[in-house]
């Protein structure tokens, strides 16, 4: 009989040490969550984004939100993700050619906007990092940007009421571990979608939406001039290229070949994706050019041709006066102000 | 007591021994040539005798294998360990469900396997919050030695290298593997311990001499990452196999 007795129980502890093992570490217990599906057009490539790692739910985007616009993130609780890519400039940054962070420090690079990075294989100027959910580590830890360090913003979070509630939500207990928490991020990122454009109406033949003929004009030398590195429907091939950016030497950015120490990467920077262009000035990687003519002159007269020049570039792309204009309507037909309202992405106020 | 609570404890009990079974035991010590090391205090000469202290000394170790006198090759199970001189626990580790049998080989890695380096955030010792991990080219640092020397020319003359790199041409994961001096047996009822010794005058020494002079600290994938790696490839060695009765 208490041998019976013992090999139940033996069994059931194997059973036990078996579900153990086999669940997963982001859901110590599964939570009640409402997936959510992300409407992604038709017309797009299979994103790069890997969502079986991490399905999309309303909590766990609700999360990524209440993260990315929370000051606690850095040092000394004064700077956002928020704070730098703002939702009204397709979340770069309004006006500043470098970032900004804590304690009145500046970075060295421009912000780049957020949407469609689901399709990003690489991110940063250098394409250095490369995963959306290690991302942010990068700002998050740099000292110019928010200067945290990541152990003391697990125990800053880990003892916040707020998130106690937020994580349980997500995860199904209140655990905070970098992994959930940069998890919940990309969550929040994946779903910026950024497909609402005049562009896009005209491409999908709405009815009533059609380009006007400058903008016409300008889709015709944007095809010709333009696409074969920004091209659509995302607008960049994500690849790293010298445009032919004159060299800094203030700035003494190398570019692609900080990462790779390859000379063959000098100056080489990621192509950026013109959606939005017009609403998220400056422009360049240090943020130079505060207007969208001043980078069209660049192409046709202000470019320096060094070894590393891209071959696509390397003759200059010549643009006259009507083509400037044209092409400025075009890539105004880029701007989607259904992303830039959304209330789905906008500021929540954390005051605890 | 109620019969809850003895039950528990039995299923504790059980529980337990379930995943205490068939384990091998390694015991970590750090040295410095023919020195033990010694955090911040003691100075060391390397072979192009420069003089040094040591304030940090981390590696990652992985892909624990064991072989019996057959080359036959067992898997521990998989764990990844960050082994860090400042931190006892950290150089006692636990392998885990090793299957049965008497061994006279040990094989691991120094490192991180390549997939988990862009693979996005991992837990536990591969947390990046360990600060193991490069912010500004995503990748596991797979070891890492921090001091001073005078014959550093870097800033209030440290030297700091953060090997890492997992592309092609600069790859730094090294394979170890260790002859043990007498079989280890892994059964349910015996938890081996073997003994090793990790030598950081290695680091500096073997098939790339390193003078501080010329190189006090390296922290990025390239040629000279690669060549330290193939150095500490052979910081191990094995002291001894205890089995306990």
């Amino acid at each position: 009989m208490t041998r019976k007795a013992i090999y139940l129980l033996a069994a059931f502890c194997g059973w036990l040490w078996i579900m153990g093992s086999s669940r997963d570490t982001l859901t110590a217990h599964a939570p009640v969550v409402e997936y959510y599906q992300l409407k992604i057009p038709d017309s797009l490539p299979p994103p790069v984004y890997d969502f079986k790692k991490n399905p999309l739910t309303k909590e766990g985007i609700a999360l990524g939100r209440h993260l990315f616009y929370d000051p606690k993130l850095s040092l000394d609780s004064s700077v956002s993700c928020g704070f730098c890519h703002q939702q009204f400039a397709a979340f770069g940054h309004f006006d500043h050619a470098l970032s900004h962070g804590v304690l009145g420090r500046t970075g060295v690079r421009s912000v780049p906007t957020l949407f469609n990075l689901i399709w990003q294989k690489d991110f940063m100027w250098d394409g250095g990092v490369n995963h959306l959910d290690i991302q942010p580590l990068t700002p998050i830890t740099d000292e110019n940007e928010m200067g945290m360090d990541m152990r003391e913003l697990i125990t800053r979070l880990q003892g916040n009421k707020t998130y106690k509630g937020l994580f349980k939500a997500a995860y199904g207990s209140e655990e905070v571990t970098t992994e959930r928490m940069f998890r919940a991020l990309s969550q929040f990122m994946a779903i910026m979608l950024s497909f609402e454009s005049k562009y896009d109406s005209v491409m999908r033949k709405e009815p009533g939406v059609k380009f006007t003929a400058e903008e016409e004009g300008g889709h015709r030398t944007f095809m010709q001039k333009c696409a074969s590195c920004h091209k659509p429907p995302l607008f960049t091939d994500y690849s790293l290229r010298n445009n032919g950016l004159p060299y800094l030497p203030s700035m003494n950015d190398v570019g692609r070949m900080r990462i790779t120490n390859n000379t063959a990467d000098y100056l080489k920077f990621k192509v950026p994706s013109l959606r939005n262009v017009l609403v998220s000035a400056p422009y360049m990687h240090d943020g130079r050019f505060f207007d969208i003519f001043q980078v069209f002159d660049m192409y046709d007269h202000g470019q320096e041709k060094g070894n590393t020049i891209d071959p696509l570039v390397k003759n200059g792309i010549p643009l006259n006066a009507k083509e400037q204009r044209q092409l400025y309507m075009f890539l105004n037909t880029l701007t989607d102000k259904n992303f830039i309202k959304n209330q789905d992405f906008s500021e929540v106020l954390i005051t605890d | 007591m109620g019969i809850m609570n003895r039950l528990l404890i039995l299923i504790l009990l059980f529980t337990c021994t379930g995943t205490a079974a068939q384990q091998v035991r390694l015991d970590i010590s750090h040295v410095v040539g023919n020195m033990p090391m010694q955090l911040k205090v003691t100075e060391y000469h390397n072979a192009a005798g420069d003089t040094f202290t040591i304030t940090v000394f981390r590696y990652y170790l992985s892909n624990f294998t064991l072989s019996d006198a057959t080359g036959k090759a067992v898997n521990a199970e998989k764990a990844y360990f960050l082994v860090s001189e400042d931190s006892t626990r950290s150089k006692q580790l636990l392998l885990k469900n090793c299957p049965a049998g008497k061994y006279t080989r040990l094989s691991f890695m120094i490192g991180v396997d390549s997939v988990l380096n862009f693979s996005g955030p991992q837990s536990g010792a591969l947390d990046p919050m360990y600060g193991m991990f490069w912010t500004w080219n995503s990748g596991y640092i797979m070891a890492k030695l921090e001091g001073f020397s005078p014959s550093s020319r870097l800033p209030n003359h440290m030297i700091q290298f953060h090997i890492g790199g997992y592309r092609a041409p600069h790859v730094t994961q090294r394979l170890v593997t260790l002859e043990l001096p007498t079989p280890v047996t892994v059964s349910a009822r015996h938890t081996p311990q073997v003994s090793l010794e990790a030598d950081a005058a290695t680091w500096f020494d073997g098939l790339h001499k390193i003078s501080f002079r010329q190189t006090a600290g390296f922290m990025a994938p390239g040629t000279i990452a690669d060549r330290i790696a193939d150095n500490y490839q052979h910081m191990f060695t094995v002291k001894e196999v205890i089995h306990r009765r």
